[in-house]
């Protein structure tokens, strides 16, 4: 049963909008991101992305996601951080990760992205150094 | 369409199949309403008839007897018509035993062939003296005749014939009811009996309805009887419920009960019965029996004592299969007309007899349209089995009511019919149904067809776009064959038909191998695409550059060129001198191999060169490391659809990697423990669909000279 459940959820996940929501502290934008990024659901990650990205430009405020609710992300979750990191850099705006779990975490390090874009243990230390 | 099922679903398709049965609708109401002039009349009959056969009145009382004139009183009193003087015996033998009534179902119109004036008249020879000493039978009879209630009979007639005239004692209704007004039956003359009797008695008509002698299959049924009729503007209760009237004294009063559609119910003193707006009665037979039936011949002779009529009604009528008197019931007896009279009488004490109220037929009208009308309603949005339930059951239904309605009131609803009018909006309804089923599964046949030939066109590429893909992948044994320092096995599983990892092996020059292992983001069409790209840069770059570091700049500098949907990899490239075991590595994101080194499994180190995978960032600055491998030493690259594996609630993950790539080690060769680690994942994720391409990849350096494989 636990199984099916844990099927239905990522269906629903991929049929659903995927939600940040947001909140701002020290002049940084912070968007909490949760559960699973993987193929059923980077389409829907990449959407809900695509307006915040659309503000991180070198004049705005920092957008800093918030993966302490992100149990798991795959390649293709990856890639849609990638073409969001390119894309802030682009428009010269700041683009963080804060929070990871550990398990995400090792994702992060055997790929290298942690080389790519900039990680914060959590959204205070990435406050700290982002914010005004 | 052009088949012929087009041509007659587009007649039937006019406003959604629903003119057609609109038609017979009006048909059909048009059909009720003028029921009797159609064939189908013979239905309602016929079902009318089968409520009495299945429910005939039952008869808890005999209170008529019928002495009957049979076979035997004539065998023993001679030919009929008997003298008026023997039917005066047997009247006087009745009376004296103090009957409530004597009915006598016969017309006595003509003076008896033994009274003075006729035989003076036959035989002119006879002395007059004789003749005047004789008494006229007729005068016994009518005498005979007073002597208690009695009632003679009287036939109206449609036309006048020769000695048809206007019987003298009609009935006297009270004023204020104006029958005449009503649509009650009327004659123009009747046939009764001499004045002479009809002064001793009093008279009721015995004139049947019988229904036309149509058809063979319908011979004269008698299911109807006026209770009251004129003639000539005079009327005259029937002869049954006449005997009633006299047995409750002559003042009993006698009220048909009328409403605006006509007579609807007639009362004789407390008694009463239902009858149609012209006074006619629908009979409720009951079965046939012998019992109350006694051969004149016996009263004459005093066998049966006149203290059985004591208090009964007593009908005396003709009972001889020689003398033509006969009716036919509704119950399919054949029954001697005297027995209906005594049937009614019954009827009458009883107050029980069919009946169908002057609203009956409207409220069958209504069902009609109302059903006819919710089938064209509905039944289009029907499964051709529910219709077909659907109508049964408004079918069964119907009829059965018809059958609950006569035993709760004696009514004579004709549910039958209604379903019989309903059945063409049914098939015609039931036609259009199944004919759009019929084409929109020939249509669902056609697309499923055709989507199916799509399919095995698109199943057909992407097998070739397979077969491509694994003949990009070298095959180490064929490779490899032979060679002494070093063994190789590796395989590649898709999670789709195509899909995005890669691993390749070759050798640079005689002396360095290459192994490689790379994996683009998602899976699919779209990445084994790149993954084919990707591999051959990768293998290009590599031998022509002799800095691994260099070559995958250049690899990522080319892949970046093109790559418009932002598709990274992550790869692993290893160079191993096979005389020495010294590794050159670079690293793009990628897991590090594991190391087996003298039972003690662990990792390349990776870290401080590993740069992001290739077009992450599209210039990273991709440097190599080296690394010593001893002799008998088991590299184990693999992809993320190995430690990523999901059994639904977990992941295989690296450290289970790891335990099984130790136990696996005595394998007795590489590819048998390449492919018991991919078993191992596939019984992890316990057939859970792989959501990720597989690769393994395994790699012995045996040393200088060889070395066997570690214990």
């Amino acid at each position: 049963m636990a199984v099916h459940g844990i099927i239905r959820s990522n269906l629903d996940f991929k049929e659903q909008a995927m939600k940040l929501p947001l909140r701002e502290q020290a002049g940084v934008v912070i968007a909490a991101a949760s559960g699973r990024i993987d193929h059923a659901s980077a389409d829907a990650f990449n959407t809900a992305l695509e307006p915040l990205l659309k503000d991180c430009v070198g004049a705005g405020k920092p957008l800093v996601l918030d993966f302490s609710g992100v149990e798991y992300i795959s390649s293709v979750g990856l890639r849609a951080l990638m073409m969001a990191s390119r894309q802030a850099k682009g428009q010269k705006g700041v683009f963080a990760i804060a929070g990871m779990q550990p398990m995400v975490q090792e994702v992060f390090t055997i790929s290298r992205f942690s080389l790519i874009m900039p990680c914060y243990m959590n959204v205070d230390a990435a406050c700290k150094v982002l914010g005004s | 369409m052009s088949t012929p099922a087009g041509i007659s679903s587009s007649l039937l398709d006019a406003r959604q199949g629903r003119a057609l049965p609109f038609v017979l609708l009006i048909l059909a109401t048009l059909a009720l309403l003028f029921y009797e002039a159609t064939p189908l009349s013979k239905l309602r009959h016929a079902q009318f008839d089968h409520y009495q056969q299945v429910m005939p009145r039952l008869r808890a009382s005999e209170p008529a007897i019928v002495v009957s004139i049979d076979s035997q009183s004539l065998e023993r009193y001679g030919q009929w018509p008997w003298s008026r003087e023997l039917m005066a015996k047997l009247v006087q033998q009745i009376h004296a035993g103090q009957p409530l009534a004597v009915g006598i179902d016969m017309v006595f119109s003509e003076p008896d062939r033994y009274s003075p004036q006729v035989l003076a008249e036959n035989l002119p020879g006879l002395p007059k003296a004789a003749l005047s000493g004789l008494s006229d039978p007729d005068t016994l009879f009518a005498e005979a005749l007073s002597a208690g209630p009695s009632v003679l009979a009287v036939v109206g007639v449609a036309k006048s014939l020769p000695g048809a005239r206007q019987p003298h004692k009609p009935l006297t209704l009270l004023t204020g009811e104006n029958l005449l007004e009503q649509p009650v039956i009327r004659f123009p003359a009747a046939l009764a009996s001499r004045p002479q009797l009809e002064a001793a008695a009093t008279e009721g008509l015995i004139n049947a309805s019988p229904d036309k002698l149509n058809n063979s299959t319908d011979r004269g049924v008698l299911r109807r009887v006026p209770t009251i009729a004129f003639v000539d503007q005079q009327p005259f209760l029937s002869l049954p419920l006449e005997m009633v009237r006299q047995a409750l004294g002559e003042g009993t009063r006698v009220l048909p009960e009328t409403n605006r559609h006509g007579m609807s119910r007639i009362h004789i003193g407390d008694y009463s019965l239902p009858t149609q707006s012209n006074g006619e009665l629908l009979v409720h037979f009951g079965k046939p029996n012998a019992h109350y039936y006694l051969s004149a011949a016996d009263v004459l002779s005093g066998v049966d004592s006149p203290a059985l009529f004591k208090d009964r009604f007593v009908l005396i009528g003709l009972n001889s299969t020689a003398l033509q008197d006969r009716v036919i019931t509704p119950l399919g007896d054949n029954l001697p007309g005297v027995d209906v009279h005594a049937q009614i009488i019954e009827s009458l004490l009883s107050g029980s007899a069919a009946h169908r109220p002057y609203w009956l037929p409207w409220l069958e009208l209504g069902i009609l349209l109302l059903a006819g009308l919710m089938m064209i309603g509905t039944m289009a949005s029907l499964r051709p089995s529910t219709a077909i339930l659907g109508f049964s059951g408004l079918a069964g239904g119907l009829i059965g009511a018809g059958y609950l309605i006569f035993y709760q009131n004696n009514w004579l609803f004709d549910g039958a019919s209604i379903a019989v009018l309903l059945s063409p909006i049914f098939v015609a309804l039931l036609s259009h149904i199944l004919i759009t089923a019929d084409a929109r599964r020939r249509l669902a046949e056609s697309q499923l067809h055709e989507s199916r030939e799509a399919a095995a066109r698109v199943s057909g590429e992407l097998d070739a776009a397979r077969r491509i893909q694994m003949g990009l992948l070298p095959d180490p044994a064929s490779l490899f064959a032979g060679e002494q320092r070093f063994a190789v096995a590796a395989l590649l599983e898709p999670a789709r038909a195509v899909g995005g990892d890669y691993y390749d092996c070759f050798m640079l020059d005689g002396n360095r191998l290459c192994l490689a292992i790379g994996d683009v983001s998602g899976k699919g069409i779209p990445a084994s695409l790149f993954m084919a790209i990707s591999k051959t840069l990768t293998g290009t770059l590599t031998r022509s550059s002799s800095d691994l570091g260099e070559a995958f700049r250049a690899v990522e500098r080319e892949l970046d060129r093109a790559n418009p949907e932002f598709l990274f990899v992550t790869a692993f490239v290893g160079v191993i001198d096979v005389n020495s075991g010294l590794m050159e590595f670079v690293c793009a994101g990628h897991d590090a191999p594991l190391l087996r080194r003298a039972g003690v499994t662990s990792k390349i180190d990776t870290e401080a060169i590993s740069g992001p995978p290739l077009c992450a960032t599209g210039d990273y600055p991709f440097v190599s490391g080296h690394c010593q491998l001893e002799a008998g030493d088991l590299l184990c690259l693999f992809t993320d659809g190995v430690t990523e594996a999901s059994n639904g609630s977990s992941m295989f993950g690296a450290e289970r990697l790891a335990e099984v790539f130790a136990g696996s080690i005595n394998e007795p060769t590489l590819k048998a423990q390449v492919e018991r680690l991919r078993d191992s994942v596939r019984q992890f994720e316990a057939g859970f669909p792989p959501a990720d391409d597989l690769t393994l990849l395994l790699a012995r350096w045996y040393g200088q000279p060889r070395i066997q494989a570690e214990i």
